[in-house]
């Protein structure tokens, strides 16, 4: 199986090579006219088809490595490195992405897969996507390169000759990756990085070719937003490992590598608000074609960081030399993209100027512009070991206090904007309408400060005063506005509806949204992550005892107390393991939980493994979660002076939150791609009273 | 598979890739240019979305009447206006 993936690598390669030059060529002679032996409509079309069959090529050379790992073929290197006999079934497909050559594999084999299907749909608009196809491939060259010629996945064990001695066993995987999510979580996440190749391509070739109107941006915009969605999925699922594997009682660490898969997304989030100025108002053409320059470039500059070993990352591989390789592909494209967007400046005029301060408009670019921020502020501090190397020779570090004093405050600014932008009209809003709109977002505003601090949520403490309640009590506030705010605009238009239609207010609400699915799939997200925000907030209040536990002894915990009524030891091919079982009681009366055997009482079992193939343990935590809290326990081993193990346990408030409002979101992502329900219109004929800007007239040159 | 197998089932792929890449086909994709017209009727479309979008928001009672009227006006002027200068290109 080496020999015939490492023949499908080059296959691809080539194949991708043919799409690129080929295409290019073809290109050119449509843009000339000049004449050629081939008409160059069918030269396009045979680039086209070289790179639907490099996707083939590269899909051949990804079922090698995976029916390697099943078939332990321990003359690959890489299956040596990363799987061993005794791993389950589902994890040897983890196998494919645990190691830098089985993940640029995987990168290379999704970006072909993006581009098979942006290929088979050509017909939505022939030139732009054989410009987009043809840029596809120019990426997909470069990661193929990478591949055949620098981290080939296929290369054997040093020494081994055919018919040779092989090794018994592998190293196994890297038992982090040993969790149900890991399964899906780097998928999502690469669905996501490399999905905004497809935008980006859009956005290079509709300015490569003067793209005629705006068609061209809602075509980007549908690929954003499915990229965006699978990007939104790999960091919630990644947050939700770190949370259940890595013990700590976090989500999110601001790791370097996490940092570079939020940057993107923050880029792609702004993109997906100002792309909508220039669809209603054709405003912001230039901003709008850079943020999808910026979103592609900054999932480089992750792939960056997780394979060259750029700074220290949990997540990061041993430094490599295909460090350098990634340099020159970002020089290369960020040359391109100034090179064409200086010479095209002219095709992205805006038609409209902003008219107000107050308006949709600016509470979109001041979205942008926070978003933006806080893109740089991650940015700076995730290459801040690197800056003040080179300024200060000596390598510094930036951590939780530093993104927590930075973050939290743009983030609690966008949630205010969350609210704000729906509500502000289009082009400019009057004093009168600011208040018809605002008032009842601004009392549930209010009211929720009032009742938090009634409730106790109150930012002094003995006379000191406590940021992380402050921030929290600021968050729970500006939620209950933007939710009223969304709820509102639902109810308002369900209100229109159940007029005109006479259906009830449900009936109302589903047509609603059905007629415009994009703005209320919107708003849908924009609730999700509200709840999500929420319980962020509720980290301010987390509390956590830690302590040897003997037989019998207990832990008291907010309404919790946990016995120790046992410790076990268990081993199977993979790991051997060690767990305490606790009862958990709540106010006295043990807490019941719904299992395949009916109701039943608590009883969780923190655990300790140890994978026999890589000699590496890892904990698996035991949870249990209610709307209210989550009751977070940790066995942290044996004490080795007194022999008992070491129990810790965290009370997460608010944390279910995150998840549920994490599918909220997924499910307001996938009603905003539903096409919308298309509306009957009618001719009407007014005259005209005013001249408008001649700029919305042009565009098609 | 041995090394031998391997290399044949990748000439095999090759081939087949040359084959699809290459295959005389006489129809295949191609598109007119876009015109001035094109433009403006997709523009037209979208401006239709933007007064309806107006009107709605005005009955949910998101726009006083004021401004309901100044946004209606200036949406409308500008909408005459695109299909002036469409049936304008229509003629010629």
């Amino acid at each position: 199986m080496a020999t015939f993936g490492s023949f499908a690598l080059i296959a691809a390669l080539a194949l991708a090579a043919y799409n690129l030059l080929a295409g290019i060529f073809a290109l050119r002679l449509i843009a000339t006219g000049a004449q050629a032996r081939i008409s160059p409509e069918r030269l396009a079309d045979t680039a086209r088809r070289a790179g639907i069959a490099s996707f083939v090529a590269v899909s051949c050379a990804a079922f090698a490595l995976i029916w390697s790992v099943f078939h332990n073929d321990f003359s690959i290197a890489y299956i040596v490195e990363h799987s061993n006999r005794a791993l389950p079934a589902a994890y040897k497909f983890s196998a494919l992405w645990s190691g830098q050559e089985g993940s640029l594999l995987l990168w290379a084999w999704l970006l072909a897969g993006y581009g098979f299907v942006l290929r088979l749909t050509h017909k939505n608009d022939v030139k732009l996507y054989a410009y987009a196809g043809t840029i596809l491939a120019g990426i997909q060259v470069f990661f193929l390169s990478l591949l055949n010629f620098a981290a080939p996945p296929f290369s054997l064990l040093p020494g081994y000759v055919p018919g040779g001695p092989l090794p018994d066993d592998g190293n196994g995987l890297n038992p982090l990756l040993q969790y149900p999510e890991m399964v899906i979580h780097p998928p999502m996440l690469y669905l996501g990085y490399v999905g905004f190749s497809v935008p980006f391509a859009f956005a290079l070739g509709a300015l490569m070719m003067r793209y005629p109107g705006e068609k061209w941006i809602r075509i980007t915009r549908v690929w954003t937003m499915v990229t965006w969605t699978f990007l939104t999925c790999g960091i919630f699922l990644g947050m939700h490992w770190a949370y259940a594997v890595l013990g700590w009682g976090g989500y999110w660490g601001w790791d370097p590598v996490e940092n570079a898969s939020f940057m993107p997304w923050l880029a792609a989030t702004a993109f997906l608000h100002s792309v909508m100025m220039q669809e209603k108002r054709g405003m912001m053409k230039s901003w709008n074609v850079w943020l999808i320059f910026v979103t592609f470039m900054l999932t480089i500059v992750g792939t960056l960081l997780t394979r060259a070993g750029l700074v220290s990352s949990v997540h990061a591989f041993a430094q490599s030399s295909i460090g350098t390789w990634f340099y020159v592909f970002l020089g290369l494209v960020l040359l391109v993209c100034l090179f064409t967007f200086i010479l095209q400046k002219d095709h992205l005029k805006s038609d409209h100027q902003l008219e107000s301060l107050v308006s949709r408009e600016s509470s979109f670019l001041f979205n942008n512009l926070v978003l933006l921020l806080g893109c740089f502020v991650i940015l700076l501090g995730t290459f801040w070991p690197i800056v003040s190397e080179y300024v200060w020779d000596r390598k510094e570090t930036v951590s939780g206090p530093y993104y927590s004093a930075v973050a939290i405050p743009i983030g609690l600014f966008l949630l205010f904007l969350t609210g704000v932008g729906p509500l502000l009209p289009w082009r400019s809003a009057s004093l009168k309408a600011i208040r018809r709109n605002f008032v009842i977002p601004v009392i549930a505003l209010w009211g929720t400060v009032i009742v938090a601090l009634v409730a106790g949520v109150r930012p002094w403490k003995d006379g000191e005063f406590q940021a992380g309640t402050f921030y929290a009590l600021i968050a729970f506030a500006l939620a209950a506005a933007v939710l009223t705010a969304i709820v509102s605009e639902f109810l308002r238009g369900a209100g229109v509806i159940a007029k005109q239609t006479g259906k009830n207010l449900f009936a109302a609400l589903v047509l609603l949204t059905r007629r415009n699915t994009r703005r209320y799939g919107g708003y849908l997200i924009h609730i999700g992550l509200v709840i999500a925000i929420i319980g962020f907030a509720g980290a301010a209040f987390n509390r956590n005892v830690e302590q040897e536990m003997g037989l019998h002894s207990k832990i008291h915990l907010g309404p919790y107390d946990l016995e120790c009524i046992g410790f076990s030891q268990d081993s199977n091919a993979n790991y051997n393991s060690e767990f305490a079982l606790l009862d958990v009681t709540s106010n006295g009366k043990p807490v019941k939980v719904l299992t395949t055997s009916g109701f039943t009482n608590l009883q969780m079992t923190p655990e300790k493994r140890v994978y026999l193939a890589s000699q590496q343990p890892q904990t698996m935590v035991a949870i249990h979660s209610v709307p209210e809290w989550d009751l977070y326990v940790v066995y942290e081993g044996i004490n080795p002076d007194s022999g008992q193990p070491i129990i810790k346990a965290i009370l997460n408030p608010l944390v279910g939150w995150i998840w549920f409002g994490w599918i909220v979101i997924v499910i307001g992502s996938i009603i905003a791609l539903v096409p919308s329900i298309i509306p009957s219109t009618v001719v009407l004929k007014v005259p005209a009273r005013a001249t408008v800007p001649t700029a919305a007239l042009k565009g098609g040159d | 598979m041995t090394s031998n197998t391997g290399l044949i089932a990748g000439l095999l792929l090759l081939i087949g890739a040359f084959v699809y890449t290459f295959w005389p086909e006489n129809s295949f994709a191609a598109q007119k240019q876009k015109t001035q017209l094109d433009y403006l009727l997709e523009r037209k479309e979208q401006l239709y979305e933007n007064l309806r979008d107006l009107n709605f928001e005005y009955r949910a009672g998101k726009y006083p009447e004021e401004d309901f009227e100044a946004q209606r006006a200036s949406l409308e002027t500008e909408t005459a206006q695109l299909l002036s200068e469409i049936e304008r290109l229509q003629q010629a």
